[in-house]
């Protein structure tokens, strides 16, 4: 790493970028288009995300407050800890504990920066931790452990028996860095009562742990009320799905990446649901208006993207699927699993899912608990992949309710877990008709395959299969 | 040092596991030092834990697996795939770590597209990944479903007389381990490392009574010997998997010796005892789950520093080599946390990063020891 | 007292002859198939150039991946250990040594006695050593000595594949089909480089100064990229070619083998 990137606070600045980028279309349209000029890495990404409107612009300002609220956590009194996408913040927000999810902020830095998030990845390396591990995690991680972000109070994490790079990532940072650590364990079966009992009672030792390094009790309102926040989140994301099932989808393409996103940033939370309600008044008038989100207008076919998206270069890959009017039509990051889920419903898998239930304390954190059980991934990529209600039988499911044309599977190759069958899982879903395509990119570092060499193969998958005429 | 041990350590279907089956006995393999194996013996199955050596290609490992992936599940994919392991009536698969897990779908997998490979019990043990009140219920549940499916499957029954019996017998094991391990640590040890491992290799291999008596005829033989490896430099080797001998006989060479470990297939095999008094599973439940020695317990990393310190004292090493095969995060991050740390301690370390298979083209990594032994050789000339 | 030092390299076999802590002789020779007549042609030449017959040698001793197939020295001694010793010959106050020859790379920390205090190499694959600006050179059609000045003249150096030489030659010929300047180019495949030597260097902890050795440290490109990367200067070795750090190395050791040193 080059000494003068230690000279900054990578958070600080990336606040900066994001607020500026929040002001942005504070002119006019001329000024607006002046403006992009001036940032060449990083225009892919706003015009994406700002030419949709009030729900862009909400987006980024979250990502903005996301920053700001962990940054000053401290010097406000309060706590932050470092966690992972897949662990709802809900409870943090319920006991004034902010989260700095590493994943979130990777992508918010190859969002950003030509340089992305490399030279953090490759100082994770020189401190000893392996080059073969997840970027998703590595890119951030390198720069706390740089002592080039926030000063941390604890390191939470979920994903030990889903993914072990992730949860690993989880255990050095506090190891390296000294702070208390927590880990949610996931059994590897999800729909029997056992496990329930078992999500349950490690919820209860996560609370005591908070509890105990912050001082601060469990207060039965604030859990109420971010309770009823994420029902509300649910049901208007249930809401989007069910355009999205329309043909064309109403739904631009970054709709999707905002849904998780925001979620991974404040489910629970006011600012997540403003969002959301913005997507949904977008969506709902093209919907009215039987137009596409697209932006040419055109929908010519539908991709269901099984695994996460590729988001170096400023975005790349939501333009090309935009420019070639290629819907896209979700991933595992943007599925809940609570009962009002349209897919929940579409096929009768009530005893996978989990509803919310305000009875008392104990309902409450049980809620919370079977909630977090079942975010992106520690739903579904615990114990074998072909088991039920595992990754082959939601992305079988998903892909038919969602009339996906393909299934495109993208990760790292740091991600030991899907990478151990994801050569048998396509096996299977190209067996159950779908033409499946395995990216070999690097969703978070460029240098692994170039998005140019990514894009050419992506583009003669459609091509052979007669995807795309 | 009776031949026995190092026969079983480099062949997989050895005299022990034939003339077990010939006597129309069982064998269920198991893939994970978190596999309480006492529990097979008492249903009168041999454990057999399952490996990947003698693996000269991944054709098949490669067909199944995606690239990124840990060489040691694809080799033992291989061998299963070859026909080697079909002496197994069952396997055990855990969540040891990501690769190994994997190992479920892909055994299973290649077993469709080829007929015979796939044991006919197949089971997956759901390991938890830390010790409380409630994971050492779950454990304990996890045990006894496999006891369940175990006596449906084989058509036995273990009572927890039997199972006390194994107990007893696999601790005794574990204490005479404990006293073999006294001469390779000994100032002049009488055992050198490759021997080492083998011996303890062999136990997952045969019988446990068979390899008590094996163990004591051991033990006597090596109160009468006299050390001949004084004037070694004695290392610890610590990290990934490792069931080959030969990856031992390279480091050790003509001018080191491993005195210590932590491998899953080593040292690892016989620490902790098992609660011989009170309800037998609770007791396997508690010891097997205790077990922090391996990284895939999270969160334990500062016990396993001190462990290590402790071992590396009482062995009395000139240094420690921290190995990791290429993909195996958890050894390798905790490698490089292992490498801060014992040097600031003053131990010096040496991290190699390397693939599981056969040792072919061995110079690099033997420069890279020999260099190690003379860091360690100048050290001790300027101190 | 004269000593000596036989370096059988892969690619390239030295030997070096030093008396009172001078360089008498020294040769550089291809090496030839069997390591053992490498070292062979390499110390008969080195001699003969000297002027000595082996007799007139106190002590020799061997190094380089050949080390223990040479027949007439005392001792064989790591690659490793040997150009730690040989560049603090050549810069006494190097503390930090980055050897990158053809097929590995290496770094050592010293203390000032030129003894190890750490050391790193990686041999994983063609990336990180000369080979990578080798093939890279190829596919551009450039000179393999040109590559390093031609990133000078770059303005905007591409994003290259640091992991993997083959996907980054595939990089390569996308970037020139798609008429990126070459120098851009070359500019990308020199940073990619240093910044794969740079977590190498960084992995091991560098203390000042830092000196480079080996066929690489040639190459203005990647070491202005890498000087870049780690903040500093690195110091240019003038006082004999820094090829030969191992064979000088080797020497010292046989001169410290001569006087009594132990093993």
């Amino acid at each position: 790493m080059r000494p003068e990137l230690k000279e900054y606070k990578f958070d600080s600045m990336l606040l900066s970028t994001f607020t500026a980028a929040a002001k942005l279309r504070n002119g006019s349209e001329k000024e607006y288009r002046t403006m992009l000029k001036y940032i060449p890495y990083f225009n892919g990404t706003v015009t994406a995300v700002l030419d949709t409107g009030e729900p862009g612009q909400l987006f980024i300002e979250c990502i903005s407050k996301y920053l700001e609220n962990y940054i000053t956590a401290r010097e406000k009194g309060f706590h932050n800890a470092i966690t992972t996408f897949c662990f709802s913040p809900g409870i943090l927000y319920a006991m004034d504990v902010y989260p700095i999810c590493l994943e979130v902020l990777s992508v918010a830095q190859t969002f950003a920066y030509r340089r992305g998030t490399a030279e953090f990845l490759d100082f994770c390396n020189e401190v000893g931790y392996t080059e073969t591990s997840c970027s998703s995690q590595r890119g951030t991680l390198g720069a706390f452990l740089a002592g080039v972000g926030a000063d941390v109070d604890m390191v939470l994490t979920d994903t030990p028996g889903v993914c072990d790079t992730n949860a690993n990532a989880f255990a050095f940072a506090a190891a390296y860095l000294k702070v208390p650590f927590f880990s949610l364990d996931m059994p590897p079966v999800l729909s029997e009562a056992r496990s329930d009992e078992y999500h349950n009672s490690d919820f209860r030792a996560l609370i005591a742990f908070i509890e105990k390094h912050t001082g601060r009790k469990l207060d039965i309102d604030r859990l109420r009320t971010v309770l009823r926040e994420i029902e509300r989140q649910e049901e208007l994301v249930a809401e989007l799905e069910d355009l999205a099932r329309m043909v064309p989808n109403p739904l631009p393409v970054s709709f999707n990446l905002m849904v998780y996103a925001t979620r991974f940033l404040f489910s629970g939370m006011k600012e997540c649901t403003a969002v959301l309600e913005s997507m949904l008044r977008v969506a709902s008038d093209n919907a009215s208006r039987g137009a596409s989100g697209l932006s040419g207008g055109v929908e010519k076919m539908r991709a269901f993207f099984c695994y996460i998206d590729h988001y170096t270069n400023s975005l790349r890959l939501w333009d090309f699927l935009d420019r070639n009017g290629i819907c896209y039509q979700g991933n595992i990051l943007s599925r809940s699993w609570s009962n009002m889920a349209p897919h929940v419903k579409e096929y009768r898998t009530e005893a996978a899912a989990y509803s919310f239930d305000y009875g008392d304390l104990d309902a409450m954190i049980r809620t919370m608990a079977l909630h977090n059980s079942r975010m992106p991934m520690i739903k579904s990529i615990r114990g074998p992949y072909d088991a039920p209600d595992m990754w082959l039988q939601d992305t079988l499911s998903l892909a038919k309710m969602y009339s996906a044309d393909c299934i495109i599977y993208n990760g790292t190759p740091g991600c030991r877990n899907t990478w151990g069958m994801v050569k048998l899982f396509a096996r299977d879903t190209e067996k159950a008709g779908f033409p499946t395509f395995i990216m070999y990119g690097d969703a978070f570092d460029d240098r692994v395959e170039s998005w140019e060499a990514s894009q050419d193969r992506l583009e003669e998958f459609l091509r052979v299969r007669r995807l795309l005429v | 040092m009776n031949s026995a041990f190092m026969e079983a350590a480099i062949s997989l279907n050895n005299d022990y596991v034939r003339e077990w089956k010939e006597a129309g006995k069982k064998v269920v393999g198991y893939t994970c030092s978190y596999v309480p194996d006492e529990l097979l013996y008492a249903a009168g199955i041999l454990p057999y834990r399952v490996r990947g050596f003698g693996a000269t290609e991944a054709t098949i490992g490669d067909t199944y697996f995606g690239p990124f992936i840990c060489s040691l599940p694809k080799a033992m994919l291989q061998l299963a795939g070859e026909g080697r392991f079909d002496f197994l009536d069952g396997a055990i698969i855990t969540p040891g770590c990501d690769s190994m897990r994997r190992l479920d779908e892909c055994w299973r997998k290649a077993g469709e597209d080829i007929s015979g490979i796939l044991p006919k019990f197949f089971f997956h043990f759901g390991v938890p990944h830390k010790y409380a009140d409630y994971t050492v219920k779950w454990f304990i549940e996890e045990i006894l479903r496999l006891k369940a499916d175990v006596e449906r499957h084989f058509g036995v029954s273990v009572s927890d007389d039997r199972l006390r019996e194994a107990i007893r017998l696999f601790n005794k094991s574990r204490d005479l381990l404990e006293r073999f391990d006294g001469f390779r640590t000994a100032g002049n040890p009488a055992i050198a490392g490759t021997e080492a491992l083998a011996v303890i290799l062999a136990g997952t291999t045969m019988s446990r009574d068979i390899y008590v008596k094996l163990l004591e005829e051991l033990l006597e033989t090596l109160e009468q010997s006299r050390g001949t490896l004084k004037d070694r430099t004695r290392l610890m080797l610590v990290g990934s998997a490792s069931d080959d001998v030969n990856l031992v006989r390279l480091i050790e060479g003509e001018r080191a010796v491993v005195v210590a470990d932590n491998l899953c297939f080593g040292s690892r095999f016989h620490a902790d005892r098992v609660d011989e008094t009170g309800d037998p599973i609770e007791a396997l439940a508690k010891r097997y789950l205790a077990k922090n020695e391996c990284p895939r317990m999270y969160g334990e990393y500062d016990g396993r520093l001190k462990m290590l310190i402790d071992k590396a004292d009482r062995a009395n090493v000139d240094g420690v080599i921290l190995q990791n095969i290429r993909f195996c995060d958890l050894h390798g991050s905790e490698n490089g946390l292992f490498e801060r740390d014992l040097e600031k301690a003053g131990i010096p370390c040496l991290k190699i990063e390397r693939e599981y298979g056969p040792l072919v083209e061995t110079g690099r990594l033997k420069m890279r020891v020999e260099a190690f032994l003379e860091r360690i050789g100048q050290r001790r000339q300027s101190a | 007292m004269m000593v000596a030092g036989c370096d059988v390299g892969s690619l390239t076999s030295k030997a070096v002859i030093m008396g009172d802590g001078k360089i008498v002789a020294s040769v550089i020779i291809k090496s030839k198939a069997r390591p053992g007549d490498s070292a062979d042609a390499a110390m008969g030449q080195a001699l003969s150039k000297a002027g000595l017959s082996m007799n007139d040698i106190a002590c020799c001793v061997g190094t380089g991946y050949g080390r223990d197939r040479i027949s007439f020295v005392k001792e064989a001694v790591t690659e490793i250990a040997c150009h730690a010793k040989g560049a603090q010959w050549l810069v006494p106050s190097a503390r930090t040594v980055i050897d990158i020859g053809g097929q590995d790379c290496k770094a050592m920390r010293l203390d000032a006695r030129g003894n190890m205090v750490k050391f790193t190499a990686n041999d994983k694959c063609a990336s990180g050593t000369g080979r990578f600006l080798e093939v890279m050179a190829r596919v551009l059609h450039v000179e393999l000595d040109d590559l390093g000045t031609l990133s000078a003249s770059s303005r905007s150096a591409i994003t290259l594949a640091s992991a993997c030489t083959v996907w980054a030659q595939a990089d390569v010929i996308q970037h020139l089909n798609s008429g990126v300047p070459v120098a851009d180019i070359a500019a990308g495949i020199n940073s990619a480089m240093a910044s794969r030597m740079s977590v190498i260097v960084n992995n091991i902890g560098f203390e000042r100064d830092v000196v480079m050795t080996g066929g690489v440290a040639k190459n203005a490109g990647v070491v202005a990229a890498l000087e870049k990367l780690l903040g500093l200067r690195i110091k240019r070795v003038t006082r004999a070619d820094p090829q030969l750090a191992g064979a000088i190395g080797a020497a010292l050791i046989a001169g410290e083998r001569a006087q009594g040193g132990k093993s």
